[in-house]
């Protein structure tokens, strides 16, 4: 019995540039410090896709695959985002910057050095590089996610029990115990 | 004392979630040997290799030095609840082979998973909200917790999935081999 290939590019483009989107974007990327939240949680947001559209049960190996899958295409929308918004980019933090000042909130003593280095590491070779960094990182975190998605949002499987037996036939009616 | 399980597929040769564990662990130690690098190299003034290693790490951390801790009077390539993940998966590996064997590929439930997760998101929650500013050993120590259970996903499920490619590889084989065999 061979069970249909679940089709994982679907809900790994839509869930990886959902959680792409939102690392790149500059406000929303924030989330992703508290454990990169939206690869995590894309990689099972996917994984919840895939249990609705695929009519088996989901194995961990379909989150892994999933979970990768959708990594990497986050890392390629937050790749873009970043290098789109990179000519607004710092005038956009400075600003958020003063905002957050203004709240009271205090900025991270490397706040300059940090912004210097998101400068220096934005040549074409460093984006392209940083591509394939973020994108295997991305991928192993997605596997991750791909594979707690599958515990949360898979379709449980109970163990496989013995199928029931069938009764016992009845004894074989011999001569003399015909009804 | 074993995690309940939610998942379970057949045993299958035990070499390859063997193989799987232990270059998860390889893995591991070349990930918190790399975090501990990044303030070794700025301290001994190679600053060029050290921005390197911080960029590396720059996708998955804020890195805000506050937040990190140090060594040689330079923070650590993550945070410090960065830290305590990876040093909870490291805790996690070790405790694997006592509490799930090599035997069989088997995930843990989600609700062992979310319970873990609650110190660690209500801390960060508390935190975003500004009613409660943790300092860095509470966020390690979330971290830790949250990032024990995470290699037996991660075992189980890399385990699951080179075992399907074999059995797929298999199937490839011998549908290859079949016609020949007829003829």
């Amino acid at each position: 019995m061979d069970q249909k290939k679940p089709e994982y590019f679907r809900p790994a483009l839509i869930a990886g540039a959902v959680a792409g989107l939102l690392s790149g974007l500059p406000f929303f990327s924030l989330f992703n410090c508290v454990c990169c939240l939206w690869i995590l949680g894309g990689a099972a947001m996917a994984v919840r896709l895939l249990s609705k559209d695929s009519p088996g049960i989901l194995k961990p190996s379909d989150g892994a695959i999933v979970g990768a899958l959708t990594g990497i295409v986050a890392a390629v929308v937050h790749t873009v985002l970043t290098l789109a918004f990179k000519p607004d980019m710092e005038a956009t933090v400075r600003q958020a910057q003063e905002w957050l000042s203004r709240l009271g909130y205090e900025m991270p003593s490397n706040f300059d050095s940090m912004l210097e280095r998101g400068s220096a590491f934005m040549s074409p070779t460093w984006a392209i590089l940083g591509l394939f960094v973020t994108a295997a990182m991305y991928a192993v975190i997605g596997v991750l996610g791909g594979i707690i998605g599958v515990s949360l949002f898979g379709r449980k499987t109970k163990i496989q029990a013995a199928p029931p037996s069938a009764p016992p036939p009845p004894p074989s009616s011999g001569p003399g115990h015909e009804a | 004392m074993s995690f309940p399980q939610a998942q379970e597929t057949p045993a299958g040769p035990s070499r390859t979630v063997l193989r799987v564990y232990l270059l998860s662990a390889v893995g591991t130690v070349i990930w918190l040997a790399t975090i501990f690098l990044a303030p070794w190299l700025a301290g001994r003034g190679a600053l060029g290799a050290s921005r390197v290693v911080y960029a590396v790490f720059s996708p998955v951390c804020h890195q805000i030095p506050e937040r990190c801790f140090q060594l040689q009077g330079h923070p650590l390539a993550v945070c410090g609840r960065c830290l305590g993940i990876y040093a909870g998966f490291a805790a996690g590996l070790l405790l694997y082979p006592f509490l799930r064997g090599f035997a069989t590929v088997k995930l843990p439930s989600g609700r062992l998973f979310l319970l873990l997760t609650l110190p660690m998101a209500l801390d960060a929650v508390a935190g975003i909200l500004g009613l409660w500013a943790s300092p860095i050993g509470v966020r390690f120590a979330t971290g830790v917790v949250w990032g024990t259970i995470l290699p037996f996903f991660f075992v189980a499920g890399v385990a699951d999935f080179v075992k399907m490619r074999k059995r797929r590889a298999e199937a490839r084989a011998l549908e290859k081999a079949t016609p020949k065999n007829i003829k």
